[in-house]
């Protein structure tokens, strides 16, 4: 047995070097004489774009930062194609707009979950609990209050909920350092897990269904759900954009010089999570909407905390508009590309795609993108 | 009342000695790499349902093996699985420990999926050893079955023996060397990749007797990775993190804590109050018990 392990041992230590050898020729010989190939190509199209970007850049770039052609091409070509998707998905395929309107939703936690954990580097396991207190909030007020309550009112005092926990669980443990703060996010799921089983009046394993869903029609779901996360990014963007990002970045980079800097590191984390907390309400009360049941296996679960951060790593932590993109890849992988296998399946599939980005591309796919298509005049900032 | 307090006192000291071995392993990692290692709770159900295949007759009829012959075959086996995942995936992202953080959770929850596909949603129930002893004659209310004592028997040999290799040993000291100071470690000539991998070796060992005995005194299941992980998190901060001492003593302390509050409270609220201690203990005393500051080198 031993001798077994021992040889297995130098087989596998020498397999990474042959390995980074392969790796090597394969970007000599076929990587890179594509991306010159798509570098020519693309250098005309990026200044020809140019001049409309700039115009772009001279009013907003400040307030959202600057592109070059095909970044701004990239950006208004996906906008206009999420736009237009009422009228164009139907035709792809029958249950496209159902997916893009849960990607919508999931892109809203995704980034959410990317403004806190994604800059600042304080990993949250935990950020389910948040989107779960506004559902659940939703769905006691149906049920105990009064249940025609208009969502006007029900919404505000949802994202409320999701506000005052997510400062409930902020302001002791954002004190902490390091693996702590997540320990403690992932303890907060579970607790409220153990509470929704314990308490009958938190609705048990088969939670509430008395909320409604906001529409029948997809068309109009879709546009319901897209939407507010255009807004959430817009606005997610420009904060992260700011002054503010600048900070929670510093905080994930050194935070003794954030310290010695003179500025109070935790009133920043609290504020990042608190910031974080707000649109993780407002995704939590669409997703009541959309799926019309209250239950742990939706809203509470571990594993959709994992799954949101999932999606933050595929597009590229600590971009916002990268969580967006791989919230949309994930859920389009999920379920249109591999729609025909069994849900184990799928899953092992996309957990292996995003250990590969772990490994391998760690600031995620459409960050690469994003900053290849920057370059492609070869120009580096 | 006396055979409340008689079925307390057993059953907690026997369910804390599994938690002991779930704990020991997953403070060890963390103690010498700095890596909290979110995988441990698959290792523990690999355990589990390796170990289940094995002795079951039903899954593959050839393969029906004795449970004394299954034993370390299972043990082993998940070691070389948990070296294996140090060396094929942590030991490429370690330096960053968020990446690390999230490739392990990633293995977990892929793990979940993994055994579902291979053997489905219901519970896979297992054999170890068969029997229960009947206390009813001496005045407490309870039926333990041989399986726990084996268990805690288990559980100290396994704990003695890491002890002895940790403190006797010079491959042991390494251990403990790197887990006080990587570079004092590094100066005196200690390898820290193999010392690295060493820990994950044995950790999976641990890990896989845990495993065995939590499979086959209730049963194996695909999320059965959570619970574990949890009151290893849990008694690794109370104990203090690196010290296997430390989490010795908190593992009988939330082991006897959980008994507790079911034979007194009820059955829902079995982890409910280790997780309010747990969070008393990260507020007012986040070294834990046997913890020591991190020293900044």
């Amino acid at each position: 047995m031993i001798s077994t392990i021992l040889l297995l041992g130098t087989i596998l230590s020498t397999v990474p070097g042959r390995i980074e050898d392969v790796a090597g020729s394969v970007r000599r010989n076929v990587l890179l004489p594509i991306g010159q190939t798509l570098d020519r190509l693309l250098a005309p199209v990026d200044r020809a774009l140019q001049p409309v970007a700039d115009g772009y850049n001279r009013r907003l770039g400040t307030y959202f930062g600057e592109m070059t052609g095909l970044q701004f091409a990239l950006i208004f070509g996906a906008l206009i194609a999420l736009l237009t998707a009422g009228l164009w998905a139907p035709l792809v395929s029958g249950s496209l707009l159902r997916t893009l309107a849960l990607a919508s939703i999931w892109a809203i936690f995704a980034m959410s979950w990317d403004i806190q954990s994604g800059y600042t580097g304080y990993i949250s396991f935990g950020h389910s609990v948040l989107s779960a207190a506004a559902g659940y909030t939703t769905a006691l007020l149906l049920v105990h209050v009064n249940p025609e309550l208009s969502l006007w009112i029900t919404a505000p005092i949802s994202v409320l909920a999701a506000l005052v926990l997510g400062l409930l669980i902020a302001l002791p443990s954002l004190r902490l350092e390091g693996p702590y703060f997540s320990l403690i996010t992932f303890v907060a799921v579970l607790l409220f897990y153990r509470l929704t089983t314990a308490f009958t009046s938190l609705g048990g394993i088969p939670g509430f269904s008395s909320p409604d869903v906001f529409t029948w029609d997809p068309t109009m779901r879709y546009y319901y759900m897209l939407v507010p996360m255009l807004l959430i990014a817009l606005a997610l963007t420009f904060m992260a954009r700011s002054n503010l990002g600048m900070i929670l970045v510093a905080i994930r980079e050194n935070e003794s010089a954030v310290s010695a800097a003179g500025i109070n590191p935790t009133k920043f984390k609290i504020w990042s999570f608190a910031l974080s907390s707000i649109p993780m309400g407002i995704g939590g009360v669409l997703l009541v909407g959309f799926t019309g049941n209250v239950d742990p296996h939706t809203f509470v679960i571990v594993d959709n905390s994992i799954e949101m951060i999932a999606m933050a790593v595929i597009g590229g932590m600590s971009s916002i508009l990268g969580p967006l993109g791989g919230a949309f890849l994930f859920e389009f992988l999920n379920h249109e590309v591999l729609h025909g296998f069994s849900t184990p399946v799928r899953y092992l599939f996309l957990w292996g795609l995003v250990l590969l980005v772990l490994v391998f591309a760690r600031d995620g796919l459409f960050r690469m993108i994003w900053h290849r298509l920057g370059a492609v005049r070869g120009e580096n900032e | 009342m006396l055979g409340d307090i008689g079925t307390l006192v057993l059953q907690g000291a026997m369910i804390s000695a599994i938690y002991a071995l779930i704990a020991i392993g997953f403070t060890m990692i963390f103690g010498v790499g700095g890596i909290l290692n979110l995988a441990h709770g698959a290792l523990i159900m690999a355990g589990a349902y390796i170990f289940g295949i094995l002795v079951r007759e039903t899954t593959v009829s050839w393969i029906a093996l004795h449970p004394a012959i299954a034993f370390p075959v299972t043990v082993v086996a998940v070691a070389v699985l948990s070296w294996g995942l140090y060396q094929v995936l942590v030991r490429w992202v370690e330096d960053n420990v968020v990446i690390t953080f999230l490739a392990t959770v990633v293995v977990a929850v892929a793990s979940t999926e993994l055994v579902i596909y291979l053997f489905g949603d219901t519970p896979m129930g297992m054999t170890l050893i068969s029997g229960a002893l009947n206390l009813e004659p001496f005045g407490i209310n309870a039926r333990p079955r041989y399986v726990q004592f084996a268990g805690f028997v288990v559980s100290w040999i396994a704990i003695g023996l890491l002890w002895f290799y940790i403190t006797k040993t010079d491959d042991g000291r390494s251990i403990l060397a790197a887990s006080m100071s990587e570079r004092g470690a590094q100066l005196t000539g200690v390898d820290l990749h193999s010392v690295r991998a060493k820990t994950w070796l044995i950790a999976g060992a641990l890990a896989g007797i845990a495993g065995i005995f939590l499979g086959s005194t209730g049963s194996a299941t695909p999320l059965m990775w959570l619970n574990p992980l949890a009151l290893a998190f849990i008694i690794v901060v109370i104990g203090g993190i690196g010290s296997i001492k430390g989490s010795v003593v908190a593992a009988y302390f939330i082991g006897f804590l959980e008994q507790f509050t079911v034979t007194f409270v009820g059955q829902g609220f079995r982890g409910i109050l280790s997780l309010v201690v747990l969070a008393i203990f990260l507020l007012y005393l986040p070294q834990g018990l046997y913890g020591r500051e991190f020293v900044h080198d």
